[in-house]
């Protein structure tokens, strides 16, 4: 009797612990689904800094949402060559320096902020786990911490800082599974308001560069290899034959995602016969690069070098038909 | 018209008498008239033999010229964390040719920075990458500066040419990721979908 009264109030004292964490993960969640409506109808003018290896690269960022529901976005990097992003409705325009301005019809712009946090962010959890991390001080301003784990050790972590008022976006930090940041955006100024930012006036009133039609078909192409290994929830998305922008290399290219990581994959025949692998890192993107039997495999994306490495190892052309 | 205004200055440098007190103002708020000035100092002291063994002719304004376009100023990293230091080491494993830079003098480094930003800063690096993977060999003193550079000679071709391929491939990833509808709107059906859906 006695075991069984001991037995009930630890099943009873359990019960309360286990529903908190369970209202502390739907809590983590909600935010995360504020966040992605606070993206998508605020009107807000904000700075931020992307925080690589060793140097920075600032943004200016205005948004809003017109009378037509429709949302004006401007994008713009701070440094170097003017590189602006534009948005309207669902014509995206890109002004840089390499290409003449042209437009995209898509519904999100891409740039250092990844697409899902204004999308369908919580098909995340599929693939990763969202967890509360306490609050903090970002930008001046009380922030709640989600992380947002990979289920998957072959990913890496996102953290975000929320606004507790807002809900937008304070912080974003990139982690590795040793908790080290390896890249970070950190807003600087951040100015909500119930109207419209003026230089959004101003684009509405704009004319965007003419839209570019991708030929039907274009990513979709047949191609003669297979990535064989991708960490877990990576879909293919692309396929397609280019040549690189600025080395005007003839490429294979095939890209994958999880819904918040990209990952290229590009394959050229090569001169060398063989070349170990070698990589670079631009904040927590990876660009890696080795010469396997002749063939030339590239992988770029935000994942860990390891997984990167086993990725491009997994490339594996097919048998054609046509040979004997 | 411009004959004139080196002459003022001329006369200012040979017998420095008080002339027009906005004279002297123009002279300062003028660049040109400024660096007449200057020359004729420099042309009086060589005559005078009065030159010091260095001149740094506009060694400042070059460095001012290069720190105004080093794109890494600002730098808002929060405190130096335990998790900041421990990703400082990292990074200093991960990037051993960084690193002999570092070591080297903070001056050397400026002088070697106003080189290099003259010569090829502006178009072609949007990004810098941090170099990882293969180490280049063959550094013995971090502080001597010229067998840092010729070893970065000897390396050159390969490193310059690797280099610019990881730099073409990031652009190149992120070109792909802007004209990747499917990528960005998996939720709402593009056009293009929609019409080879119809087609199907």
């Amino acid at each position: 009797m006695k075991q069984l009264v001991l037995f009930i109030s630890l099943v009873l004292s359990a019960i309360p612990v286990k529903a908190s964490q369970q209202d502390a993960i739907d809590d983590a969640e909600s935010w995360l689904t504020q966040l992605s409506h606070s993206l998508n109808s605020l009107n807000f003018s904000t700075s931020f800094v992307v925080v690589k290896n060793n140097h920075a690269e600032p943004y200016h960022w205005f948004h809003g949402v017109n009378e037509n529901g429709e949302r004006l976005e401007i994008l713009s990097l701070l440094n170097g060559p003017r590189r602006d992003v534009l948005k309207k409705g669902d014509v995206v325009s890109y002004i840089e320096p390499e290409l003449p301005p042209y437009s995209v019809n898509t519904e999100t712009l891409s740039g250092p902020i990844p697409n899902i946090f204004s999308g369908d962010i919580l098909s995340l959890k599929e693939h990763y786990n969202i967890i509360p991390a306490g609050k903090s001080r970002v930008l001046g301003r009380s922030a709640q911490i989600v992380r947002i784990l990979p289920k998957d050790a072959g990913k890496y972590a996102y953290w975000v800082w929320l606004d507790q008022s807002s809900h937008l976006l304070l912080k974003l930090a990139i982690v590795n599974r040793k908790g080290q940041q390896l890249e970070q955006i950190q807003f600087t100024h951040l100015d909500i308001d119930d109207k419209i930012p003026e230089s959004l006036n101003i684009l509405e009133k704009t004319e965007l560069p003419e839209v570019v039609t991708i030929p039907e078909g274009f990513q979709e192409q047949k191609l003669s290899w297979v990535v064989d290994w991708l960490p877990s929830g990576f879909k293919h998305i692309n396929a397609n034959r280019h040549s690189i922008l600025t080395t005007k290399q003839p490429v294979e290219f095939q890209s994958f995602t999880d819904g918040l990581v990209h990952v290229s994959v590009y394959v050229s025949p090569a001169q060398e016969q063989q070349r170990a692998a070698d990589f670079v890192f631009d904040g927590a993107t990876i660009a890696l690069n080795q010469v396997v039997n002749g063939i030339e495999v590239s992988v770029v994306g935000k994942v860990p070098s390891v997984s990167a490495k086993r990725i491009a190892d997994s490339v594996r052309l097919l048998v054609t038909n046509n040979t004997p | 018209m411009s004959e004139s205004k080196f002459e003022t200055v001329s006369s200012l440098v040979d017998n420095y008498q008080a002339q027009d007190d906005s004279v002297l103002q123009d002279v300062l708020k003028d660049n040109d008239m400024a660096d007449t000035w200057q020359r004729y100092h420099l042309i009086g002291d060589a005559i005078r033999d009065e030159l010091p063994n260095e001149l740094d002719f506009d060694l400042t304004d070059a460095i001012a010229n290069a720190i105004a376009e080093e794109p890494t100023v600002l730098a808002p990293i929060a405190k130096p964390t335990i998790k900041e230091k421990i990703k400082a080491k990292v990074v200093q494993f991960s990037k051993p040719f960084g690193q002999v830079a570092i070591a080297a003098s903070a001056a050397g480094m400026m002088v070697i920075g106003v080189q290099q930003n003259v010569a090829s800063n502006d178009t072609q690096t949007p990004y810098q990458v941090a170099d990882t993977g293969r180490a280049v060999g063959g550094i013995a003193e971090p502080v001597s500066l010229n067998f840092q550079q010729n070893a970065r000679v000897s390396q050159e071709p390969t490193m310059a040419e690797q280099h610019r391929k990881f730099h073409a491939l990031l652009q190149d990833h992120k070109q792909q990721l802007k004209i990747s509808a499917l990528a960005t709107s998996e939720v709402t059906e593009t056009p293009i979908q929609e019409a080879e859906k119809s087609a199907k």
